[in-house]
């Protein structure tokens, strides 16, 4: 996901300058993604640069106002209307630490899963409270940004849960040959 | 004081070979204020604890104490009383009557406890309420469905001055928003002083929760409480 969105989303609202579009970024996801004043910056002159957004004449104040352009909110349509692909979200690192963990002789697996998932429990509570904290209209972006989280981090325990459960029936060899290994299952639990 | 408090709890069931080792050592206090989350997978012992925690069953090692007064120190009687006067119990499998309507079957445990007939209904529609069931108090189970029955079990057991509040898979047919407004709920009461067990597989619901306690074949592994400063949990984000 990237910033160039964000501040298209809000100069689609209205011209605005770096700092106004800094803190109604801010503002829009409740703080959960905090930006310097660099980055806004940044996109706004690459955002400049393809005629996306173009930059007004200096306030008296010497701010400088940027307008969305036609260019910039076709560009903001189209993100709006395309779905966001599971390759632009990486967070696949635990995934790749567990099946490493599994491969990694001396590694404890279980170990690795249940710090996980009480680290992400964990999270997952302080994200409820936030939103215990949330009332009203005013809140709702605050709060569905915030249930994004919820789901991402339940999920997560439920894989973990079911990576435990594969675990257990089919505990792995200690040391896994490169060649291919004969199948062992061990069921361990009697019920599913 | 604590509400509720297992020391060193062991359950086995059946004998010889069929002996299974529900709990194995499981120790846990809960205090006024505080709503305690049980989870793990099937056959962990999650129901086992709370059936000890509600007198409904006794450990075969290990005292379990509500309010104080151990349970293995009270007759059958004195159990009863107990358990109507201080604990609400919702079943993982609902329990309730079905020859009663949704109103009776949440006014009977305070009409058993003395309260007044006219009392104890006019707490039934109260509770009924809470749960978003107005206009349901004349209904039986089997005219109601699952995720209503399963509302009005709750209700039940939140109606009246429980101290203790123990909910095996509360949330089990409902879906998303009532399951929220059901933890709503939940929270709302221990956080007006009741002391609460829910036992859950979704993780989702347990985080309402102030801490969770995760059994793995009849012992505690690990618990997990919330972070002192959310700030942390915001940093994470951004990356
Ligand atoms: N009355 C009983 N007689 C014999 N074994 C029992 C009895 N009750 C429970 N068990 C066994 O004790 C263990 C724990 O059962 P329990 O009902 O506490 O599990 P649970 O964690 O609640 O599971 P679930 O998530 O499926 O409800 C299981 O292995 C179960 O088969
Ligand atoms: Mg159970």
């Amino acid at each position: 996901m990237s910033i160039k969105y964000g501040l298209l989303a809000l100069l689609q609202r209205g011209t605005m300058y770096g700092y106004q579009l800094r803190t109604s970024f801010e503002e829009s996801t409740g703080g959960t993604w905090p930006l310097n004043i660099g980055q806004v910056y940044t996109t706004l002159s690459r955002l400049e640069r393809d005629d996306l957004v173009r930059s007004l004449p200096e306030h008296d104040g010497g701010q400088r106002p940027y307008e969305i352009t036609d260019a910039g909110r076709a560009e903001l349509a189209t993100w709006f209307a395309t779905p966001i692909g599971r390759g632009d979200r990486p967070r696949d690192e635990l995934a790749i630490k567990l099946a490493l963990a599994l491969t990694t002789p001396g590694v404890d697996v279980p170990g690795i899963i249940q710090a996980q998932r009480t680290a992400t429990m964990r999270m997952l509570q302080e994200y409820t409270r936030m939103k215990q904290r949330t009332a009203g209209p005013a809140d709702l972006s605050w709060r569905l940004v915030l249930e994004s989280m919820i789901f991402q981090a339940e999920a997560e325990v439920r894989w973990l849960d079911h990576c435990e459960a594969s675990l257990a029936r089919h505990a792995p060899l200690p040391t896994p040959p490169p060649a291919t290994a004969p199948e062992t299952v061990h069921d361990k639990e009697k019920t599913a | 004081m604590s509400v509720l408090e297992l020391r060193d709890v062991h359950r086995i069931h059946g004998s010889g070979e069929a002996t299974v080792l529900a709990l194995r050592g499981v120790s846990m206090i809960v205090r006024p204020g505080e709503l305690v989350a049980v989870m793990g997978p099937s056959g962990s012992g999650k129901s086992t604890l709370l059936n000890l925690a509600g007198g409904l069953d006794g450990p075969t090692q290990g005292e379990v104490a509500v309010e104080g007064t151990v349970l293995g120190g009270l007759n059958r009687k004195a159990l009863a009383v107990l358990r109507r006067h201080s604990i609400g119990y919702v079943f993982q499998d609902l329990n309730l009557l079905p020859s009663l309507t949704a109103a009776e079957n949440i006014a009977l445990p305070l009409e058993l406890d003395g309260v007044g007939v006219r009392r104890a209904r006019r707490a039934a529609l109260t509770s009924l309420a809470e749960v978003d069931l107005e206009g349901y108090a004349q209904r039986f189970p089997d005219e109601m469905s699952g995720g209503q029955q399963q509302r009005v079990a709750i209700a039940r057991a939140l109606v009246g001055q429980r101290r203790l509040i123990l909910a095996d898979e509360p949330t089990g047919a409902l879906d998303s928003q009532t399951g929220e407004a059901v933890l709503r709920l939940l929270r709302a009461k221990v956080d007006a002083g009741a002391a609460g067990v829910l036992v859950t597989h979704e993780a989702r619901h347990a985080a309402w929760a102030d801490r969770v306690v995760f059994l793995r074949d009849g012992v505690v592994v690990d618990t997990s409480g919330p972070l002192a400063e959310p700030e942390h949990l915001l940093d994470g984000a951004s990356s």
